[in-house]
């Protein structure tokens, strides 16, 4: 008896055969681009697209400032993250149980995430203007005289400006992903632990936690990224400084490429950056389980 | 009888007259690229131009005008300064030919045009007979910021340049003077050195500070203090290279000096001055709150409430001390020609020669001194005729003085640093001023800022650069004859 050939069998890669070409145009035909003019010397005077070897790559173990700026980003992830993920959760907590004007009330919680980072950066640095802001005017007043605080240049004050603008922006999408995981929570078994005599932390830790586990991972991952990839709060904020002191890796890259031209070396930075988060990103699936 | 030898005379005169200079019948260079303009008629061309205030002489003045002349239209494509050579590089790079006209800062000049981003004028100024009338723009704009080399490659249009703006009141007042000699031994002045300046500074804020008004503010941010820094550097002695190894000397005695006495004058300015910005210093002299400071033209015209009635202005100030500002150079005696912006061509443009024109025209002694006039405008008098002209002097009771420090400060003025790659030794020296407002210690700051400054040098090339600031060092702008 002869075979039958189901006629839709090649069809259907037919059909997404388009959109997989264009995601390929998109995404891998820079990528591979990219990782070619990393190879190069290309830079504002010079176009020279002869193969240079690996001297970009060598310059970036070579660049303390480029390591410096990693270390800031790290800074801010260790900081910024568990305030967030902490400060979510907390506000989850409030808003779990049903209360009148529940839903106002997170849409207004939310209004932060809404806002472009740009703006927000921009708002933020008027908002704590020396002269013109009201964020050192309130402050004199509780102080009782006035406070010339200098938010973006003051290196002491730098870093608490960039991680509360930040936390302030981020913590809401925290607490929306946190709420979600904590309404799926099954209520029995936290009924069930308070029945057997489990305080709230007994509870919390032994019955909650492994259920939101996975989504609270997923928004950690989520943030972690973000966090990594810093830039709008910061450029409006600080443009890096005082001098490099609050440059991350994503600033240093603008400045190299956009304000230097040094093209094929932010090439090269830019594969550092992947290759650091594809380990990253693999350590964070495998450690939280999010593959299984 | 005419004979003819008499022809041979007549003709003669004539040719040699033709090539001495505009004969009085010439037509101006307005008219000349009005006319030649016609047959572009129905055309659009792309400008780009610094966003904000600059933008409204294109966009409300000379862009309306030009197309009511000649039937083209003027896209006005706004920046802000800080991206302008980005986006300019990054159109020539991409080949798009999306801009005709450009405007570029002057000590971008040598990056541009080695790169092949702007077209040579020089035929074009040739072809429409403009050499002439490049020759009346002041000299410092017209030898320092029209050439790369011996080519043309922009005109002149905005004459910056630093002008100390100080408080006739304060200065004149009796009691005042009094305090101060009783304070100091000497008399109050407007300080001709920065020794003097501390002194008069620090002595003025002790006197007035119980009333508000400190005896300076300046602005601090990295963009603005740097050229502030360029320009005292120098008047002090300094020297941004060694001329022979081309080692970045910036860290010397003279550079301690400068970056420490610009932190310590902090100590008598307004609190907060470390982020005084553009328009918080020329709100804080505007409103009575310092006695002197250093800024560009717009400072002296809008203290006399020039244009603040535009509504494009309605975001300055309203000034508390019109008719109490006196003006001169800053100490030191010679100015920074801070930035300043020069018309130019984009080498990729499609329509290079309606731009050329367009550029030509803006430029011309006629439409020049109306644009330089325009109350909401940031263009700065840089024609010898600006000036003098009957016009301007007529626009507020001080405006001859005014007018007279604008020239003085133009022929005594220097140029920015103009190397290979400026913006990047720049944004080095951005930095090191925001490590000096944040409290590090001015010669470890200055010292790392050498040794960064000798790195790009070597990446981009000694030899290469050494050229390129022996030719900037040889202008008469480039250091002070101390």
């Amino acid at each position: 008896m002869a075979a039958i050939v189901h006629p839709d069998r090649n069809f259907k890669y037919w059909l997404i055969s388009p959109a997989i070409f264009l995601l390929l145009l998109i995404g891998l035909f820079p990528l591979i681009f990219s990782l070619v003019v990393s190879f190069m010397r290309v830079t504002m005077l010079e176009t020279d697209t002869s193969f240079a070897g690996f001297v970009n790559f060598v310059q970036l173990f070579r660049d303390g400032r480029l390591w410096q700026s990693l270390a800031h980003t790290v800074l801010i992830m260790v900081v910024a993250l568990p305030i967030e993920l902490l400060l979510g959760l907390a506000m989850a907590y409030l808003f779990l149980d049903r209360m009148p004007g529940r839903q106002i009330l997170v849409s207004l919680l939310m209004l932060p995430t809404i806002i472009s980072p740009i703006v927000a950066g921009a708002t933020w640095r008027l908002l704590l203007d020396n002269r013109y802001g009201p964020i050192n005017q309130i402050i004199g007043w509780f102080a009782g005289h006035p406070v010339p605080a200098l938010w973006t240049v003051n290196p002491t004050l730098v870093y608490p400006a960039i991680i509360f603008c930040e936390i302030w922006q981020w913590t809401p999408f925290m607490f929306l992903i946190l709420l979600a995981a904590l309404s799926n929570v099954d209520r029995s078994l936290t009924e069930a632990a308070e029945i057997d005599g489990a305080r709230f932390w007994r509870s919390f830790r032994y019955v909650v936690l492994p259920a939101i586990f996975p989504v609270m991972s997923v928004a950690i991952l989520i943030r972690g990224l973000d966090l990594f990839r810093i830039f709008d709060i910061i450029w409006a904020l600080t443009t890096g400084g005082p001098g490099t002191m609050t440059e991350t890796i994503s600033v240093y890259t603008y400045v190299q490429g956009f304000k230097q031209f040094e093209t094929s070396y932010t090439a090269a930075i830019a594969f550092l950056v992947i290759a650091l988060l594809t380990v990253v990103v693999t350590w964070a699936i495998r450690r939280m389980g999010l593959a299984k | 009888m005419i004979n003819r030898r008499d022809f041979g005379k007549i003709g003669l005169a004539a040719g040699l007259s033709a090539t001495m200079g505009t004969p009085a019948w010439a037509a101006s260079g307005a008219d000349t690229a009005v006319k030649a303009a016609q047959k572009y008629k129905g055309l659009s061309i792309t400008v780009v131009w610094e966003a904000g205030l600059q933008s409204l002489d294109p966009t409300h003045f000379s862009g309306p005008k030009w197309k009511e002349l000649t039937g083209m239209d003027v896209k006005v494509v706004e920046v802000a300064t800080a991206e302008m050579f980005t986006k300019i590089m990054q159109d020539y790079k991409s080949g798009a030919g999306a801009y005709d006209a450009l405007n570029v800062i002057p000590a971008w000049m040598p990056d541009l045009a080695q790169a092949g981003a702007l077209e040579v004028l020089d035929p074009y100024v040739q072809k429409y007979s403009y050499a002439s009338e490049l020759q009346t723009i002041a000299p410092t704009f017209r030898d320092n910021w029209m050439k790369v080399g011996d080519k043309i490659y922009a005109f002149p249009d905005d004459g910056d340049v630093f002008i100390m703006y100080y408080r006739r009141d304060i200065f004149g007042d009796p009691a005042v003077q009094k305090a101060f000699k009783d304070k100091t031994g000497k008399d109050l002045a407007v300080p001709k050195t920065w020794a003097d300046f501390d002194v008069v500074g620090a002595g003025l804020t002790d006197i007035l500070k119980s009333k508000g008004i400190y005896g300076a503010s300046f602005f601090r941010q990295p963009p603005y203090a740097m050229y502030m820094f360029e320009e005292r550097f120098r008047n002090e002695g300094g020297k941004f290279f060694d001329a022979n190894t081309m080692k970045a000397t910036i860290n010397s005695d003279v550079g301690v000096k400068v970056f420490t006495g610009m932190r310590n004058e902090n100590k008598f300015m307004p609190p907060g001055v470390e982020q005084f910005g553009f328009v918080e210093n020329l709100a804080a002299f505007l409103q009575g709150q310092s006695a002197m400071t250093i800024s560009w033209p717009p400072y002296g015209r809008w203290a006399e409430g020039y244009g603040t009635d535009q509504e494009a202005l309605n975001w300055v100030p309203k000034t508390t001390i019109a008719g109490k500002v006196g003006y001169a150079l800053p100490p030191g005696g010679h100015p920074e020609l801070a930035a300043g912006f020069a018309l130019s061509i984009s080498s990729t443009s499609k329509n290079k020669d309606a731009a050329y024109l367009f550029i030509q025209w803006l430029n011309s002694e006629d439409v020049s001194r109306q644009r330089v006039q325009l109350p909401y405008t940031l263009r700065d008098p840089f024609r010898n005729s600006h000036y003098t002209d009957p016009g301007y002097l007529a626009l507020w009771p001080n405006a001859k003085d005014y007018l007279a420090a604008l020239k003085q400060a133009s022929q005594t003025g220097l140029l920015d640093l103009s190397l290979l790659q400026t913006d990047k030794y720049e944004e080095v020296m951005r930095q090191a001023i925001s490590k000096l407002w944040a409290g590090e210690d001015p010669k470890t700051i200055l010292d790392a800022a050498a040794v960064q400054w000798d790195d790009i040098t070597q990446k981009i090339g000694l030899d290469k650069q050494k050229n390129v600031y022996a030719a900037w060092a040889a202008k008469s702008g480039a250091y002070p004859k101390l």
